[in-house]
C-alpha cells in the first residue's frame, strides 16, 4: 500500500491511489532500508576484506571495504595453524549431520503418532513433551555434564549428538503438519491392507517431505551453530567442534592473528551463506511460518 | 494456542470380551496404541534421559552442596539462602535484566521500523535484498559474529572508533570500559537478531486487511492513527511472539560475551549464564550454581506461560 496521501496531502480520489508515484516518504523509507542493509552487511564484506590482506597490514586505516588483491595466503595458514580448523570442521559436520538425521526420523514418527494414532495419554503425553521448551539448556546442563561424565562420554561428540536427535520442536511442527493431512487418505491406505507402518512410511511421510526438509535445515543450523553445550562437554582442540577452534584461535582479548581470524571465520560462515543463497526465500518462509503459526 | 489439547478426547477403551465384534475392534485398538508408543518411544525415551531427569536432577542439586569429588550432601534452602548475600550475582542478573530491557525495546523498535519500510510497495528485487540483507545475520552462528564485531570494536585499530574520531568523536573503549562493554553486547545482540523479528514482523503486516487501512484513510485518518488504531491491534500477536522470543533469549545470552569481554571488565558486562558455568564447571560448586540455575528456568516458565495465556485470550476476543 503506497503512503501517497501524506505526500498529496490526504487526496480523495481514488485515481490518485491506484496510480503510485515516487514520493518523498518513499525515498526517505528507502534510504533508511539501505543504510540499515549496509549496516548489516558491512561486518561480514569488512571479514572478508581483511582476510585478504597480509596480516601486517590487516589493522591500516582507513579501512578498506572492498578487496584490492586476492591474497589467499592467510586461508592457508588458518588452516596450518596450531588449531586444527579443519579438523573443528569435520567434528561441527559430523555432529550436525548424525543430529538432523536422527530428527528427520524420530520426529516424524512421533508427529504422525500425535497427530492420527490414538492410544491411551496421548494429549497428556504431548503436553508434557510439549512443556519441554520451556527448559532453558543451562538448566539441564549440569546434570547433563555429569551424566556424560558418567557414562565416558565427555570429549567425544557423542555427547551432543544423543541428546540432539530427538526433541519436542520437531515434533510439534510435524505434528502441525500431519493434523492438516485429511484423514481420509490414512483410512484408504488401512482400507487396502497397509499395515500402519506402510502407511505412515509410504502414504504419510512423503506428503511431509516440506515439513521435514525444513526441520532438517533448522536442526543442521542450530547444531552447526551451537557453542554453549559444545563448550561445556568438549575440552580438547581435536574433539572441539569449529565454533570453540575459532575463539581458541581468536585467544584472549582479540590478540590472535586477526587477518587469519578473520580467514578462519569466512570459511566458517561460509556454509550457511551458501545453504541461504540457495534456498533463502523457502527458509525465511518455512522458519517465519513456523514461528506465526507457533 | 498451541497447548491446548485437541477437542476430540479419546473415548474411554471399550470393555474386553464382549462378543466378536467389539472384540475384534478393540484388537485393531490395541495394535493402533501399540504403534502410537512404538512411534513416539524414541521422542519419549530422550525426553526422560536428556530433559525430564536432568530437570529434576537439577532441582534436587540445588538443595546439596556437592563438588562431584565427594557425594551430594542435603543442604535444605541453603543455595538459595546464599544467592541473597551473592553480591556477583546481583551484578550478574543486574546486567543480564538489562539486556533483556535492551533487547526487547531495541531488537522490536527497529524490527517493526524496518518492517513498516520494507512492507510498502516497493520493486521486488528490492525488497528481496533487503529482506536477505536483515536475515542473514541470524543464520550465523553468534560466535562467528561476535569474532568479527570483536574486531571492529578494538580502541586503537577497530573502525568504529576510526569513523568516530573521522567525525570529530572521542574514542570509545568498547570492550573494556565498564558502561560500553555492555552497550558492544547490547549493539551486537540488537544487530544479530533484528532481522528475524522484522521477518515476523512483515508475515503479521500482510495480514492487515488492505481495504480496512483503506477505508480508514477514506475517513481522513492520517498515517500515525492507522499505524496505532489499526495496524498496531491487528498485530498484537506478532508482537507478542517477539517479545516472548527477545525475553527469552536474551535471559541465556552467552557466547557473543565470551567473545567480546570475556565478561569484563571485573564482572561489568558478565550475564548470569557466564556465571552459572563459571560456579559449576570452573569451581564445580554444582549445588549453587544449580540453584542459580533453577531460578532461570522459574523466570523462562514463567515468560512461556504467560504467554500462551495472553494468546489464548486473543483468540477467545477474536
Amino acid at each position: 500500500m503506497s503512503n501517497i496521501n501524506t505526500v498529496t496531502g490526504g487526496g480523495r480520489g481514488s485515481v490518485q491511489r491506484s496510480r503510485p508515484r515516487p514520493s518523498v516518504g518513499k525515498s526517505i523509507s528507502v534510504a533508511l532500508l539501505v543504510l540499515g542493509a549496509i549496516g548489516m552487511i558491512a561486518p561480514f564484506l569488512w571479514m572478508f576484506t581483511t582476510s585478504l590482506r597480509d596480516a601486517s597490514q590487516a589493522y591500516d586505516l582507513p579501512p578498506q571495504w572492498l578487496p584490492t588483491e586476492w591474497d589467499w595466503t592467510n586461508y592457508a595458514a588458518a588452516v596450518n595453524g596450531p588449531v586444527p580448523i579443519l579438523q573443528n570442521m569435520l567434528n561441527s559436520a559430523v555432529i550436525a549431520i548424525a543430529v538432523s538425521i536422527g530428527m528427520i526420523i524420530t520426529a516424524p514418527m512421533a508427529g504422525y503418532a500425535f497427530a492420527k494414532l490414538e492410544f491411551p495419554g496421548r494429549n497428556s503425553i504431548f503436553v508434557g513433551l510439549l512443556s519441554s521448551l520451556m527448559v532453558p539448556a543451562q538448566v539441564t546442563i549440569i546434570p547433563l555434564f555429569l551424566l556424560m561424565r558418567t557414562f565416558g562420554l565427555l570429549d567425544n561428540p557423542l555427547s551432543l549428538i544423543l541428546p540432539g536427535i530427538t526433541g519436542a520442536l520437531g515434533v510439534f511442527l510435524l505434528r502441525q503438519f500431519f493434523l492438516g493431512l485429511p484423514q481420509e487418505i490414512i483410512d484408504a491406505a488401512r482400507m487396502d491392507g497397509a499395515t500402519a507402518w506402510q502407511t505412515y512410511r509410504l502414504i504419510a511421510l512423503p506428503l511431509a517431505k516440506n515439513a521435514v526438509s525444513t526441520l532438517g535445515v533448522i536442526t543442521f543450523l542450530g547444531s552447526w551453530n551451537a557453542y554453549f553445550a559444545p563448550s561445556i562437554f568438549l575440552n580438547s582442540t581435536d574433539t572441539a567442534t569449529l565454533p570453540l577452534g575459532l575463539v581458541l584461535m581468536l585467544g584472549p582479548y582479540g590478540a590472535g592473528n586477526v587477518a587469519q581470524v578473520m580467514a578462519a571465520t569466512t570459511i566458517a560462515i561460509a556454509p550457511a551463506l551458501i545453504v541461504f543463497l540457495v534456498a533463502q526465500r523457502w527458509i525465511i518462509a518455512s522458519l517465519t511460518q513456523s514461528a506465526v503459526k507457533g | 494456542m498451541t497447548l491446548t489439547a485437541p477437542k476430540t478426547q479419546l473415548p474411554p477403551a471399550p470393555p474386553s470380551g464382549r462378543g466378536g465384534r467389539s472384540g475384534r475392534l478393540t484388537a485393531t485398538r490395541r495394535r493402533e496404541a501399540l504403534t502410537g508408543y512404538l512411534f513416539t518411544a524414541p521422542t519419549i525415551i530422550g525426553f526422560l534421559v536428556f530433559v525430564l531427569g536432568p530437570l529434576v536432577a537439577a532441582i534436587y542439586l540445588s538443595l546439596t552442596k556437592y563438588n562431584i569429588l565427594t557425594a551430594p550432601k542435603f543442604v535444605g534452602f541453603d543455595n538459595y539462602a546464599r544467592m541473597f548475600r551473592d553480591e556477583r550475582l546481583a551484578t550478574t542478573y543486574g546486567n543480564t535484566v538489562l539486556y533483556v530491557g535492551a533487547a526487547v525495546v531495541l531488537i522490536n523498535g527497529f524490527a517493526l521500523l524496518f518492517a513498516v519500510l520494507i512492507n510498502q510497495r516497493l520493486p521486488r528485487a528490492l525488497t528481496y535484498v533487503f529482506r536477505s540483507a536483515y536475515f542473514f545475520p541470524y543464520l550465523v552462528a553468534l560466535v562467528y559474529v561476535s569474532i568479527i564485531w570483536q574486531a571492529l570494536f578494538q580502541k586503537d585499530t577497530g573502525i568504529l572508533n576510526y569513523y568516530i574520531t573521522a567525525l570529530g568523536g572521542e574514542r570509545i573503549d568498547w570492550l573494556n570500559s565498564s558502561e560500553f562493554s555492555k552497550v558492544s553486547v547490547i549493539i551486537v545482540d540488537t544487530w544479530r537478531n533484528v532481522g528475524f523479528a522484522m521477518l515476523i514482523f512483515v508475515a503479521a503486516l500482510q495480514e492487515v486487511p488492505k481495504d480496512m487501512v483503506e477505508a480508514a484513510r477514506m475517513d481522513g485518518a492520517n498515517e500515525w492513527q492507522v499505524f496505532r488504531r489499526i495496524i498496531v491491534p491487528m498485530i498484537s500477536q506478532a508482537t507478542f511472539f517477539n517479545i516472548t522470543i527477545t525475553i527469552i533469549g536474551a535471559f541465556q545470552i552467552y557466547e557473543s560475551i565470551i567473545v567480546l569481554t570475556r565478561g569484563g571488565p571485573g564482572d561489568a558486562s558478565r550475564s548470569v549464564v557466564m556465571y552459572i558455568a563459571e560456579v559449576a564447571f570452573n569451581k564445580f560448586d554444582m549445588g549453587y550454581a544449580s540453584a542459580i540455575a533453577v531460578t532461570l528456568f522459574l523466570i523462562i516458565m514463567l515468560v512461556t506461560l504467560v504467554q500462551f495465556r495472553l494468546r489464548k485470550s486473543w483468540v477467545n476476543n477474536e
